[in-house]
């Protein structure tokens, strides 16, 4: 005799072994599940995906900018819909894999040139000579347009610019009585001072989400004239520029100038220093005051450091809009992207956008150039802003792996908790990209 | 007092006072199998049809994704390009990497803990709610509210309460003179943060389980129990714990395809982070397909994992099975 209620001898094994397997498999299914695929909303229409740039107020201004969008002679028009940044890639991938992706899209950083790898890129060319023709190509501010031009064409168009501008406060720098650094000397002295009057003088995060670490970590590469690939775009991890680089940043870490907990920092937590005055000085995204709310004057952008052989240079994401080669007429494609290109300063004028705009006219306009940290990022960052690529300068699909990879994030949370040597960890760097990336 | 001992005292009262027994149940059996040998090749025909479309369901959402991901595993493509034929050089590949290795390790402490660890704590809030307390109900859904909140919520919940030297948890400790804990910033202690946090996400369905399991026994045994002079410890483990034994294993079962399945625990909380110190199988499998662009390593890995659940379960299950025969 057994206690077993009637409801439990019931329970098969065959039931539950199927149970079972179905529940186990959900790892499985998960790995290999496409994401989101789109119909076409209209016959023969450009289809234009859009990422949420900024609050939902930029894609309704994107979506009337697209549907605005009056063709001439046979080319179609447009639809428009937003695409979020969750699993973006993997929706992109299964739609365009699928034929169900767009005509024109914005995107990742590099999605251009992933999607170029796998033949699926239609080349702007012709979009550029279009630009050419209307005089817009010679507005685009200096060397924005590079990084895009391969031996094959221009695999996309950049229409806006993600910097990696220095922020300060400076009531804290006041309160210390220090100046705000202009080169890595000054950084290590000033960071002392602020450790003292409890702040922290290099703010970063490396957490959950948050790439401002690992954005951190080449930017100073670059900023000593090192990078992770050489001009040629061979991985060049290991070169002096590098380890001298990193050997600073351990220094920092090991004298509390950068938080010892920022290796956990969200972008919530970091926001969170910035708005309750803890943070002092670091690099972050642009439009911070905003971000935080604090516009009262007190965040400041700081002019670019130098590096201790007088180098200086800042981290751009020139963010692009691309065309694919599954389209119901490249030339409508091309009319469209053209068109578009020729709408983007309205999106300014509207105070919609959070980067900066590549366009000089639009640097010019009261609604960007009233911010003087704008100015001051358009004037003394941008003439020296370099791509994750340095110290090469064309744009290629590794990047994205070097961007969001695991190498470079488990590198950076490595220097940051300040328990490695440099050479080792930049070692151990370089043999996780070399495990990924495709030769 | 009985003059016999309580313990084969207490399996007597067990056995003879429990409703149901082996000769019901294999008198059921027996009728089932009576059922079944009497079915009609008409009617079997019949359920064939009626289940058709059922089976070709499942195959469409489950057999599909599974072909496919074999397809992704045994090739060096990506998301949107099979790639060539690389045999099992991507399970080779993930076997001998270091950092699957430490997520298996991860996620085997992960599991243990989140399984027992919730298991524990929800049985004995389950037996502080089988006693009359004051407000009883509205305990009782206080208690339900970390399994009823939404991942993304008590994720951010946490973090605030420990990400940073000035939260409130750090603050505390720092109060008492224990010093500014890191919580997520120390590999060791973030380690433990999540297990802690999965444990208090995952005890309410084990409170559920055991609740629901207790409501089932008869109280009728505790009082034959208390008659033959069985201690409060004693009823606990030689009644208690063997009549919810089942219910148990079953939420063992269940808790370790949830933990070693369990992705957005972890990855809210440290993104598997610092320095892969939280990483589990399924976030390593992620970062390999989405992050890396290693579709067939990471699809591997879920093969590996979903091959290691079942035998897992197959096991537990079988311990179930002996448990009901004994």
């Amino acid at each position: 005799m057994n206690v077993k209620s009637e409801a439990s001898r019931n329970f098969s094994r065959r039931g539950f072994l199927g149970l079972t397997a179905a529940a186990a498999a959900v790892p499985l299914l998960a790995a290999c599940g496409g994401g989101s695929s789109s119909s076409s909303s209209a016959g023969g229409a450009i289809k234009f995906w859009d990422m949420p740039w900024g609050t939902p107020a930029y894609n309704d201004a994107a979506k009337k900018l697209a549907e605005s969008y009056v063709p001439t002679g046979s080319n179609g028009k447009a639809s428009y819909q937003i695409i979020q940044w969750n699993n973006f890639y993997q929706t992109f991938s299964s739609a365009i894999a699928s034929k169900t992706g767009p005509a024109v899209s914005t995107g990742g950083g590099f999605q251009a040139f992933q999607f170029e790898q796998q033949g699926q890129i239609a080349y702007a060319d012709k979009v550029i000579d279009a630009l050419k023709k209307n005089g817009q190509f010679d507005d685009f501010l200096p060397g924005v347009l590079e990084p895009f031009k391969t031996d094959k064409g221009y695999v996309a168009v950049p229409w806006q610019l993600d910097m990696r501008p220095l922020w300060y406060r400076k009531s804290l720098f006041d309160q210390a009585g220090v100046a705000v650094p202009t080169d890595w000397p000054s950084l290590l002295e000033a960071g002392k001072k602020l450790k003292s009057i409890g702040a922290v003088g290099f703010a970063t995060g490396s957490g959950a989400g948050n790439n401002i670490g690992n954005h951190l970590m080449i930017m100073m590469m670059i900023n000593n004239g090192g990078g992770v690939f050489t001009k040629d775009g061979q991985l060049d991890v290991m070169n002096d520029r590098n380890v001298e680089a990193i050997e600073f940043l351990l220094e920092l870490v090991s004298n509390g100038v950068i938080d010892p907990a920022a290796v956990s920092y969200t972008t919530d937590n970091l926001d969170a220093q910035w708005k309750n005055k803890k943070a002092a000085f670091g690099m972050y995204v642009l439009g911070v005051p905003q971000r935080v709310g604090d516009t009262s004057g007190d965040l400041l952008v700081a002019s670019p450091m130098a590096g201790p052989h007088g180098d200086k240079a800042a981290l751009v994401f020139p963010n692009n809009i691309m065309m694919y080669k599954n389209t119901p007429s490249q030339e409508s494609s091309e009319a469209f992207l053209t068109y578009y290109m020729g709408q983007l300063k309205s999106l300014w004028q509207q105070k919609l956008m959070n980067g900066l705009p590549v366009f000089k006219s639009i640097t010019e306009i009261p609604e960007f150039a009233g911010d003087p940290n704008n100015v001051k990022i358009v004037k003394e960052y941008q003439p020296i802003a370099k791509t994750f690529a340095a110290q090469g300068t064309s744009l290629n699909a590794n990047l994205a792996v070097l961007d969001g990879g695991q190498a470079l994030n488990q590198f950076s949370q490595t220097i940051l908790t300040g328990k490695t040597d440099a050479k080792s960890a930049l070692q151990a760097f370089k043999t996780g990209l070399e495990s990924v990336i495709k030769k | 007092m009985s003059s016999t001992t309580a313990p084969s005292g207490l399996a007597r009262a067990r056995r003879g006072l429990a409703p149901g027994g082996p000769g019901g149940g294999s008198r059921n059996r027996t009728d089932g199998l009576n059922r079944k040998s009497k079915l009609s090749g008409q009617t079997r025909r019949t359920f064939f049809w009626l289940l058709l479309p059922s089976i070709v369901l499942l195959v469409l959402i489950n057999g599909y994704p599974l072909i496919y991901a074999g397809v992704q595993a045994t090739h060096d493509g990506s998301l949107i390009d099979t790639g060539n034929f690389v045999g099992v050089d991507n399970f080779a590949t993930v076997l001998s990497s270091p950092a699957f290795w430490k997520a298996a390790q991860f996620t085997l402490w992960f599991t243990i803990v989140g399984v027992f660890g919730s298991w524990l704590v929800g049985l004995g809030l389950a037996l502080l709610l089988r006693t009359k307390i004051p407000a009883g109900g509205t305990f009782k859904v206080l208690l339900l509210l970390p399994w009823v909140v939404p991942i993304v919520v008590s994720s951010t919940a946490w973090n605030w309460l420990v990400a940073t030297p000035d939260s409130l948890i750090p603050s505390i400790f720092r109060n008492l003179g224990l010093g500014t804990p890191l919580f997520l910033a120390d590999p060791h202690l973030a380690a433990v943060m999540v297990m802690v946090f999965k444990v208090w996400v995952s005890f309410p369905f084990m409170m559920m389980m055991i609740s629901a399991a207790l409501a089932s026994v008869d109280t009728t045994v505790y009082e034959a129990a208390s008659m033959d002079g069985a201690s409060k410890w004693q009823q606990f483990t030689q009644i208690t714990l063997p009549m919810i034994a089942r219910s148990t294993y079953i939420s063992w079962i269940l808790m370790t395809i949830f933990c070693v399945n369990d992705f957005p625990t972890i990855y809210l909380l440290t993104g598997g982070g610092p320095v892969d110190a939280t990483t589990s199988l399924v976030v390593l499998a992620y970062r390999s397909v989405f992050q890396d662009f290693q579709t067939g390593p990471g699809v591997a890995i879920a093969f590996l994992m979903t091959l290691t659940l079942v035998v897992v379960s197959v096991f537990l299950y079988r311990q179930i099975r002996k448990s009901s025969v004994e």
